[in-house]
């Protein structure tokens, strides 16, 4: 099958890969959007593996057909990675960035191999086949032993423990049976080795242990006749109740104390020593092994190396290593900081799934780098944090409205802008902040009553027209009235209405048109089906979700939900989704900013505007870097 | 009561500071100053701004231009997810050396990367991809402006030089329509970016420092910094195994270095 590799710096040098498509959509999706805590990619028709090696700063990338389920992938990645960072290693070392510029990777031959290797290895595991019955060990009984009987039994049984050598409770014996001529076969091999004197002590022990014990488990068991029990009601025996001190001891007397009373085992001090030739009392250290196990090891033991060897004072001088020197950031360095980091980001109202996987991906981007001099693994970590939370509050491209309704103003058309989210979110208050911030940059606005349903949902906006046009009378903007209401009551379609305000609009020459629309659980399918409606028939230039600052695990559902609804009642290719977040009741939290982070993670758009009050003038925009700073104050 | 108590001491400060012990506290103390002072002016020499730095938007060609510049041969690339820097030699003087530094176009991540390296851009190099150009001027606009009123740049005001790049393809616009629909589009921007709602609690400055002059239209003669336009094509016109052309970058370069 063809896979297919391209081995790129990170800064985006590239040398001859088969398929540089492949890079592409990891570079540009996963990547820098900080998902990258599961290593594998669905882009179109391929899958897409990757692997980071951040101590050189290189990526890794696999395609292959997603219909194909290929296994040995995985360490096909493995295998050119580690192979091409030894190869190249100097490259990287010294030259750096010209390295990879002039350096010529002449890889092909390499990597052929390797895949070669990998698909033969995949192959070379024969399914199990299923043994004949021929083969298995039940046809070579007899039939003799098969029939149990009450008075042998304990002892096939007995001499199965004491094969085993350990004692289990009632039940374990109980299943012997069905091994009985396994344990047979055993024992007459390693009978003749045995001391008896001492067993057959041990065996009457056993035996009036099980037998007591055959009692309360033989109901359990089937094959026995059941005629043969039932001699009138037994009390019922508990295994361990009732019972004096000497049936609950399973310390046999004899044995406590005394050298041998234990079965000798078979020992073999060679086997068990190793090596002849060790000097007694010498602690060796670990062995280069050359191959590809032990490879991956051998990177992050080396600068450890030395604090396993100093035993006690080993904790001090791992420490000392990883404040000055290069120390390389494994798995379990990173994962207590980053567990407390996960804590802190929940305890400020991220949402627990994004923050579990903002942490992995974080561990992912670190793993394998390495330290700079003073710097702890707590500082790394939180310093990458950090990076990636900026990361995330900056996605994509920054929503100008303004920019936007004056290239609509040029095209003689009025800018739509629709406004949707669940109940009691602040969408009308919003809305109007809105249109009084339009109405400043001299827009004039006109606000369409989709919400036909909530009481008061008109009057509300009725008022805000009143009040805002007082504000800006008409005879301040040249006679033109600045804002105006367009409602057409209660009770009809959300979508008809929408439509109708944006025509008029287009007539009466209004710059912006805002549509309210009534606020709906996202688990509401004929709303959502509604909704989705209204976006689809109207096609608006901006559809802006409405999210409160309070929301915790809650915005994640909310807004998948939502989109999920967009995506699927619309008729065109490319749906309209959401294009913008107006977080809304940021006065309310003080530095619980979570849900900024989780609303823009899940949906990569920014955030447009933030609501921090109920007067007009209580409209922000976002500062990624003070929320962020929020967010990782202690 | 105070005064009293206090002469006795002053009379005792008085007579120590006349002894030589204290005299040599006092001269090592000042060797220590002078040292750090010296220190921290080698220091500032030394970190004076010596990186040219490499930005524009995705695909604008910046991994290649910065490719050629360093080997002149041509390479595949792929969207950087990180920076890259190299010191670059001059051809002409063989003394300055610059460090080239290309950082990417990726929108999650340029503002970052900008943010690391902008103390030390002696010059900037802002790569606009010619043939896209007419799609993406407002993308284009954007980033420039976010750059050009960075409180930094507008304090160390590096040279710019706006690099049009992919010219060897015909459908690539000229360095003149370029130069005009940006100053186009950046005029109308910094009236809608001063017009957003300020940010929260970090609007100490009073909003987005304003570009040019009030009142006129925005030129880039308005600016802090010397502008050029300049064309140039990082893959060349003779395709991948021929040279680039790229006489213009480095001749900026070199006047730049």
């Amino acid at each position: 099958c063809k896979g297919c590799w391209t081995a790129l710096g990170k800064g985006g040098d590239g040398d001859e890969g088969m398929m540089g498509v492949a890079g592409t959509p990891i570079l540009t999706g996963p990547l820098p959007q900080e998902r990258g805590g599961n290593n594998s990619f669905t882009h179109e028709a391929l899958t897409l593996k990757y692997k980071l090696d951040n101590q050189f700063e290189l990526v890794f990338v696999v395609g292959f057909q997603k219909i194909l389920t290929l296994t040995y992938v995985d360490k096909l990645i493995d295998d050119v990675h580690k192979e091409f960072r030894d190869k190249y290693r100097n490259e990287f070392q010294q030259k750096g960035a010209l390295g990879l510029l002039n350096g010529t990777f002449d890889f092909k031959d390499d990597f052929m191999r390797l895949l070669r290797d990998a698909e033969e290895s995949s192959k070379v595991r024969a399914p199990t086949v299923m043994k004949t019955f021929q083969q298995s060990v039940k046809s070579q009984k007899t039939v003799k032993c098969m029939i149990e009987t009450r008075g042998e039994k304990p002892k096939e049984k007995v001499k199965n423990k004491k094969n085993k050598g350990s004692k289990k409770d009632g039940t374990e014996a109980v299943a012997a049976p069905s091994k009985a001529s396994a344990g047979d076969k055993q024992l007459s091999a390693a009978g003749d080795k045995e001391e008896l004197t001492k067993d057959e002590i041990l065996q009457k022990k056993r035996e009036e242990f099980f037998r007591r014990h055959m009692k309360a488990g033989e109901k359990s068991r089937s094959p026995k006749p059941d005629a043969q029990k039932e001699k009138g009601k037994k009390p019922r025996v508990w295994d361990l109740g009732n019972s004096n001190a000497k049936v609950l001891d399973y310390s046999n007397s004899a044995t406590n104390g005394s050298a041998e009373a234990c079965p000798v085992e078979e020992f073999d001090p060679d086997m068990a020593l190793g090596d002849k030739n060790r000097e007694p009392g010498r602690l060796y250290d670990l062995e280069y092994e050359s191959d590809d196990e032990a490879e991956e090891e051998k990177v992050v033991q080396n600068p450890s190396k030395p604090s396993v060897k100093k035993g006690g004072l080993g904790g001090m001088f791992g420490m000392l290593k990883g404040l000055v020197g290069s120390k390389s950031l494994t798995r379990e360095d990173m994962d207590p900081v980053l567990e407390k980091m996960k804590d802190h980001l929940i305890a400020k109202n991220v949402a627990a799934e994004i923050a579990v996987q903002l942490c992995e991906s974080v561990a992912k981007k670190l793993e394998g780098k390495v330290m700079g001099t003073f710097t702890t693994v707590t500082s790394t970590v939180k310093q990458a944090l950090q990076e990636a939370l900026v990361q995330i509050l900056q996605p994509q491209r920054r929503v100008d409205v303004l920019r936007d309704v004056m290239d609509a103003q040029r095209h003689r058309r009025p800018y739509v802008v629709t406004f949707c989210g669940v109940n009691g979110v602040g969408k009308s208050t919003n809305l109007a902040k809105i249109s009084f911030w339009l109405i400043e940059n001299g827009f004039s606005v006109l606000i369409a009553a989709c919400d036909t349903f909530r009481a008061g949902a008109v009057e509300q906006l009725r008022t805000h027209t009143r009040r805002l046009n007082a504000l800006h009378p008409p005879e301040s903007h040249g006679g033109r009235t600045m804002v105006q209401l367009y409602e057409k009551g209660y009770g009809k379609d959300a979508a008809g209405i929408a439509m109708e305000a944006i025509s008029y609009a287009r007539n009466q020459g209004f710059d912006v048109v805002l549509v309210d629309t009534a606020g709906r659980m996202q688990d509401n399918a004929p709303l959502m089906t509604a909704l989705a409606k209204l976006i689809a028939v109207n096609a608006p230039d901006l559809v802006l979700f409405v999210g409160e600052a309070l929301v915790g695990n809650e915005a994640v559902d909310q807004l998948v939900k939502f989109n999920k609804a967009l995506a699927d009642h619309s008729m065109a290719q490319t749906p309209r989704l959401i294009d913008g977040i107006v977080l809304t009741k940021f006065d309310t939290i003080d530095d619980k900013v979570g849900a900024a982070i989780s609303m823009t993670y899940i949906t990569s758009k920014p955030i447009v505007f933030v609501g921090t009050g109920q007067t007009y003038c209580d409209l922000r925009s976002l500062n990624a870097k003070a929320v962020v700073a929020a967010l990782m104050k202690a | 009561a105070m005064a009293g108590g206090l002469e006795p001491h002053l009379e005792a400060l008085r007579r120590e500071l006349r002894g030589p012990a204290v005299l040599s506290v006092l001269v090592a103390l000042i060797a220590v100053a002078i040292t750090f002072l010296i220190w921290r002016f080698v220091q500032g020499r030394r970190s004076s701004r010596k990186a040219v730095l490499l930005l524009g938007l995705c695909d604008a060609g910046k991994t290649l231009l910065f490719a050629r510049l360093l080997s002149g041969r041509y390479r595949d690339t792929q969207t950087s997810i990180t920076d890259s820097s190299a010191a670059y030699r001059l051809s002409r003087d063989k003394s300055t050396n610059v460090t080239l530094i290309d950082l990417p176009g990726h929108e999650s991540l340029r503002l970052q990367f900008l943010e690391r390296f902008k103390a030390a851009a002696r010059a900037i190099v802002f790569v606009v991809d010619s043939v896209a150009f007419q799609r993406e001027v407002k993308d284009v606009a954007e980033f420039l402006y976010q750059v050009l009123v960075d409180s930094t740049v507008l304090r160390n005001a590096p040279a710019l030089l706006i690099a049009c790049n992919k010219q060897d393809v015909t459908m690539a616009k000229s360095a003149k329509l370029i130069q005009q629909q940006l100053e186009k589009e950046l005029n109308t921007l910094r009236v809608t970016r001063s017009a957003a709602p300020t940010s929260l609690e970090g609007s100490g400055t009073g909003g987005p420092a304003q570009l040019g002059k009030k009142g006129k239209d925005f030129d880039f003669s308005q600016l802090p910094m010397k502008v050029e336009f300049v064309e140039c094509s990082a893959r060349g016109s003779k395709g991948e195994e021929g040279e680039a052309d790229l006489e213009g970058v480095e001749k900026w370069l070199v006047k730049v270095a």
